[in-house]
C-alpha cells in the first residue's frame, strides 16, 4: 500500500532507502498540507449541511405532495422527481453552475475558523453546488418520506378522525410524527450519500476537500496515492460518525415496541 | 463431544421398556428383522444417556431409550420439555454435550453428517418446504445434490413418492399454491424419497389448520402401517392409540414413562402421566 | 447515490417504477431509442459516423421560422396584435428546430460515449456480482475471519467516495499500465479497463450490501431443511438459500443498476470519453451548454427508464408464486 507503483522496476533495481525517504516524504507532504486540506474539509462539511437542508425543506413537501396531493402538481413533483433521480449529479452540477438561469454571485466567502484558518471559496460555485445536491437529495429524500408517510397505516388516520381530528391534525399530530421516525434509516443513507457526493463539487471548482487534494496532487504527483487514500480516511471517518450519530438519533427516539 | 458415559442414573431404567414396546400385531415384523442378520439383536437406534445444554440451561437431562426396526415412537411432554431438541439431536441438527446415539450400532458422532442426514429423515412443524421449488423439484433436489441421481431417474422416483401421498397431481406447484396440509405431505414425500432408515416428525401437524391435520396423518399412518421407523412428535393421541407401538412422555427433560400406548393411556404409573394426557384429551375433545 | 438504499421500503424509490402515463407509448420510445443506438454502434464501427437526418435540413427550418417571425412583427396593420402572438410560437419551433439541428449534428458523438457508458455499467455490474455473491454469503454465514474481512471491505468501500476511489488506482496506483497488452485496435483504452475494475470494486460492495439483507430474509428453516436431507451447508446455501435470496435482491439490484449508470459518469475524471465526458467536448467545442446538457439528461433519462424497465421484466421473467412478495417479512 505505502509503494507508489508509478513504474515498477526490477525488485532488485530498486534503491530501498531512498524509496523509503521518498515515500516517508509524500506523507510528510500530506502532512504538511494538512491545514490546507482542514480548510476544504470544513467547506465539504458546510456543502453537506446546506444540500442536506435544501434537500429537507424541498423534499418533505414534495414527499407528501406525492402522497397527499392531486392533480397538476402531484405529476410535475413525480416527474421532476423522476429526472433528478435519473441524471448523473456531474450533469447536474454543470448544469447548475453554467446554465441554470439561478443568479449566482460572485466573489468568494471568507471567514476564519478557530485553528483551521482563514476558510475561503468561490459564493457561485457553492450556490450552483448546494441547488445541485439539494435538488438532488430533494428528489431522494420525498421518495423516503413518501414510503414512510405510506407506511403508516390507514387505521392510524381512521382513529385520528374518530377522535375529532381533521385531515390536516391527523396527519400533524399521528401520521407525521410516526413516519419522521420511520424515515430515519432512510435518511441515514440520504445523509452519508450526499456527503460522499460532495466531492463531484470539484467538477465545478468549488474548493472542498477533494479539489485541494487534487490541487495539490498537481503540485506534487508523487503523492497522488498518498493523497487520496488520506482524504478517503477523511471521508470514511465523515461517514462513519454520521452513520454511529444517526444509528444514536434513532434509538432515542424510537417508540419501545415499535418498529423504527 | 464424546461417547463418554457419565452414568447418571436419570432415565436408564426405562430403557427396559422396549422390549415390551414391540409386542402389538407384529409378527411379520420379527420375521423381516429376521431376515437381516444380526438385526434382531441390534436397535436400529439407540439412545443412551442423552444430555443437551443450550449455555446455562439444561435441556436433555440423560435421555436413553433403544428402537427397533418398524418400531413407530410417539413422544409427548409439555413445551420446553426437550421432545424437539431430542429429536434434532438424533440427526445432529443440533449437537449434543453427553452420552451418545447409535444408529444401527454405529455412533452418530462418528459418522458425516451429511451421510446420517440421509439416512435419517426429517419431516418439521414449519414445513420448509424450499420456496423457490415445486412440489417436484423439492422432492427431487436431494436425489439429485445428494445422491447423485440422473435427471430422469430423480424425476420419476420423486413422482412415486407424491404418488404415495397422494399428490402426484400437484407435482408443479409450487408451495404457495399449496395448502398446509399438501405442502407437509410433501415435505414427508421429500423425507421419503432418500429412502431414510428412520423418519423423524417434529410437531407435524401443530402448524396446520385443524381440518388439514387428517390427511397428513392418514399419510403416517400409511408410512407406519407398511413398515417405516419413525420417531413421532405429535400431540395427536388418536394417532398415537392407533399407530404407536410404544408412547413416551418426556418432562423437564427426562423420560417420565415409556410403555404402549394403551397402558400409559389406561393405566400410568406416574400422576404426571395421567394429568398430561388427561389434558390433552380435553383439549382435542375441545377441538 | 441510489446504491445505497436498501431497505425494503425505499425500494419503492426507484428511479424509472415505470412512466405515470401510457406504458405503451413509453415502450415504443423506449424501443425506438435502442434501436436507433444499436444502427448507430453499428455504424459506427463500420467507420460511417454522418448524423442519418440532414443537419441542414432543420438549419433551414429553423432559419426559416426565425425569418418568417421577424416578418410577422414587422408587421403594424390592424392583424399586428394576432401576427405578434404567432411570433411568438414560431419563434419557438425555430428554437425547436435549431434544438433538433444540433441533436441530430451531435448524437453520433453521444452514441460513442453512450456505449462506454454502457460497457462500464455492465462490466461493473457482472463482475461486480461474481465478487458480491461470496462477499455476501461470507458476511451472512462466515466465521469470524471471514465475517469481518467482508464487513471491513464492504464498510471500506460504501464509506469512501467512488471518485476518490477512481484516483487512487488510476492515479495513485498507475494501474493502467497493467492494461496496456489489451487495449490496442479495436479494445478499450487503458483507462476504460481501469475504469472497469474500480466499478467492479465498488459496485461489489453495494451490491453485496443489497444481497446480505435478501439472505437474511430468506427463513432459517429453509437452509436447515437442505440440511436435513442431507445437503452439506455450502450445497443448500448454493442450492436453496441463494436462488430465493437473489430473487429479494432484484430491486436492489435495479437501484444498482441506474446507480452505475449515473455514476459511470465520473469515469470522466480519469480520462474515459463516455457520454459526460463525450457531451462536455462538445460543449467545450460550441458553447451550447444549454442544448447539450438537455441533451445529456435526455440520454440518461433514456438509459435509467431502460434499465428499470428491463429489470422489471427479469422481476416478472424469474417470479415464482409466493416468493419476492416481501409480506410479513419486513
Amino acid at each position: 500500500m505505502v509503494l507508489s507503483l508509478a513504474s515498477p522496476p526490477a525488485l532488485d533495481a530498486v534503491d530501498w532507502v531512498a524509496l523509503a525517504q521518498f515515500e516517508s516524504g509524500d506523507w510528510a507532504f500530506v502532512r504538511e498540507q494538512l491545514p490546507y486540506l482542514a480548510r476544504g474539509f470544513v467547506v465539504t462539511l458546510l456543502l453537506t449541511l446546506t444540500s442536506i437542508v435544501l434537500g429537507f425543506l424541498a423534499g418533505f413537501p414534495m414527499g407528501a405532495i406525492e402522497v397527499y396531493g392531486r392533480g397538476p402538481l402531484r405529476s410535475f413533483v413525480y416527474g421532476a422527481g423522476v429526472v433528478l433521480r435519473a441524471i448523473p449529479i456531474v450533469v447536474i452540477l454543470v448544469f447548475m453552475f453554467f446554465v441554470a438561469p439561478i443568479p449566482l454571485p460572485g466573489g468568494q466567502f471568507a471567514f476564519d475558523v478557530p485553528r483551521v484558518g482563514s476558510v475561503s471559496f468561490g459564493r457561485s460555485a457553492f450556490l450552483a453546488a448546494t441547488v445541485g445536491l439539494g435538488l438532488r437529495s430533494a428528489a431522494y429524500q420525498a421518495q423516503i418520506f413518501r414510503g414512510a408517510l405510506q407506511s403508516v397505516s390507514g387505521g392510524q388516520m381512521e382513529a385520528a378522525r374518530s377522535v375529532g381530528m381533521s385531515r390536516l391534525q391527523g396527519i400533524r399530530h399521528v401520521v407525521l410524527p410516526q413516519a419522521l421516525r420511520r424515515s430515519i434509516p432512510g435518511f441515514q443513507n440520504e445523509f452519508t450519500i450526499v456527503l460522499k457526493d460532495t466531492s463531484i463539487a470539484f467538477a465545478i471548482g468549488l474548493t472542498e476537500l477533494f479539489a485541494r487534494a487534487d490541487n495539490l496532487f498537481t503540485q506534487r504527483t508523487t503523492a497522488t496515492l498518498e493523497l487520496f487514500l488520506f482524504i478517503s480516511l477523511v471521508y470514511f471517518i465523515m461517514t462513519f460518525v454520521t452513520n454511529r450519530s444517526l444509528d444514536y438519533l434513532g434509538d432515542y427516539y424510537a417508540i419501545p415496541g415499535g418498529d423504527r | 463431544m464424546s461417547d463418554q458415559h457419565s452414568g447418571t442414573a436419570d432415565g436408564t431404567d426405562t430403557s427396559a421398556a422396549t422390549a415390551s414396546g414391540t409386542e402389538a400385531s407384529d409378527t411379520d415384523t420379527a420375521s423381516a428383522d429376521a431376515a437381516t442378520a444380526g438385526a434382531a439383536s441390534q436397535p436400529l437406534l439407540r439412545v443412551e444417556d442423552l444430555q443437551k445444554s443450550y449455555g446455562d440451561e439444561t435441556v436433555l437431562r440423560g435421555i436413553s431409550f433403544d428402537l427397533d426396526k418398524r418400531d413407530v415412537e410417539v413422544i409427548i411432554g409439555p413445551s420446553g420439555s426437550g421432545k424437539s431438541t431430542m429429536l434434532r439431536c438424533v440427526n445432529r441438527l443440533t449437537e449434543f454435550q453427553g452420552g451418545a446415539i447409535y444408529l444401527d450400532g454405529e455412533s452418530v458422532m462418528a459418522m458425516n453428517d451429511n451421510d446420517l442426514r440421509r439416512r435419517v429423515g426429517m419431516v418439521f412443524q414449519d414445513i420448509n418446504l424450499f420456496a423457490h421449488l415445486t412440489a417436484l423439484q423439492n422432492v427431487t433436489l436431494g436425489l439429485r445434490k445428494v445422491r447423485g441421481m440422473g435427471k430422469e431417474a430423480a424425476r420419476e422416483k420423486a413422482m412415486d413418492q407424491l404418488d404415495r401421498v397422494g399428490l402426484a397431481s400437484q407435482a408443479d406447484s409450487y408451495p404457495a399454491e399449496l395448502s398446509g396440509g399438501q405442502k407437509q405431505r410433501v415435505g414427508i414425500a421429500r423425507a421419503l424419497a432418500m429412502d431414510p432408515e428412520l423418519l423423524l416428525f417434529d410437531e407435524p401437524t401443530s402448524a396446520l389448520d385443524p381440518e388439514l391435520v387428517g390427511e397428513v396423518l392418514e399419510v403416517m399412518r400409511d408410512l407406519a402401517e407398511g413398515g417405516m421407523t419413525m420417531l413421532v412428535v405429535t400431540h395427536e393421541m388418536g394417532f398415537a392409540r392407533r399407530a404407536a407401538s410404544s408412547l413416551m412422555f418426556l418432562d423437564e427433560g427426562r423420560i417420565v414413562e415409556r410403555g404402549p400406548p394403551e397402558q400409559l393411556f389406561d393405566d400410568p404409573e406416574h400422576d404426571r402421566t395421567a394429568e398430561f394426557l388427561q389434558r390433552l384429551t380435553t383439549i382435542s375433545e375441545e377441538v | 447515490m441510489s446504491g445505497e438504499r436498501s431497505t425494503a421500503r425505499t425500494t419503492l424509490a426507484r428511479a424509472g417504477e415505470g412512466l405515470p402515463t401510457g406504458r405503451s407509448v413509453g415502450l415504443a420510445i423506449g424501443a425506438l431509442f435502442w434501436a436507433w443506438l444499436v444502427v448507430r454502434w453499428v455504424t459506427i464501427w463500420a467507420g460511417y459516423s454522418e448524423p442519418f437526418f440532414p443537419v441542414a435540413f432543420f438549419e433551414g427550418l429553423a432559419t426559416g421560422f426565425e425569418n418568417d417571425a421577424l416578418v410577422m412583427q414587422q408587421n403594424t396593420g390592424a392583424l399586428a396584435p394576432v401576427l405578434d402572438f404567432v411570433a411568438g410560437f414560431w419563434f419557438l419551433f425555430s428554437d425547436v428546430a435549431s434544438f433538433v439541428a444540433f441533436a441530430v449534428e451531435y448524437l453520433p458523438t453521444l452514441a460513442e460515449g453512450a456505449w462506454l457508458t454502457v460497457v462500464l455499467t455492465v462490466a461493473g455490474i457482472a463482475f461486480g456480482l461474481v465478487i458480491a455473491v461470496p462477499l455476501s454469503v461470507a458476511r451472512v454465514y462466515g466465521g469470524v475471519v471471514t465475517r469481518s474481512l467482508a464487513l471491513v471491505y464492504i464498510e471500506l468501500i460504501r464509506g469512501t467516495p467512488l471518485l476518490a476511489q477512481l484516483f487512487v488506482i488510476y492515479y495513485g496506483l498507475n494501474m493502467s499500465q497493467y492494461f496496456r497488452g489489451v487495449s490496442s485496435g479495436l479494445l478499450p483504452t487503458t483507462a476504460v479497463w481501469v475504469a472497469i475494475v474500480g466499478f467492479t470494486i465498488n459496485s461489489a460492495a453495494y451490491q453485496a450490501e443489497y444481497i446480505r439483507s435478501a439472505l437474511e430474509s430468506v427463513e432459517s428453516g429453509q437452509l436447515t431443511a437442505a440440511r436435513a436431507i442431507g445437503l452439506s451447508r455450502i450445497d443448500g446455501i448454493r442450492h436453496v438459500v441463494l436462488p430465493q435470496g437473489l430473487r429479494y435482491a432484484i430491486p436492489g439490484w435495479t437501484n444498482e443498476l441506474v446507480y452505475l449508470i449515473k455514476y459511470s459518469s465520473l469515469a470522466a475524471f480519469i480520462t474515459v470519453v463516455e457520454l459526460f465526458e463525450s457531451g462536455r467536448d462538445i460543449a467545450g467545442q460550441t458553447f451550447q451548454y444549454l442544448n447539450i446538457y438537455a441533451l445529456l439528461a435526455l440520454f440518461y433519462l433514456a438509459l435509467v427508464l431502460s434499465a428499470t424497465l428491463f429489470m422489471g421484466w427479469v422481476e416478472d421473467r424469474v417470479a415464482i408464486p409466493g416468493l419476492g412478495v416481501r409480506d410479513g417479512r419486513e
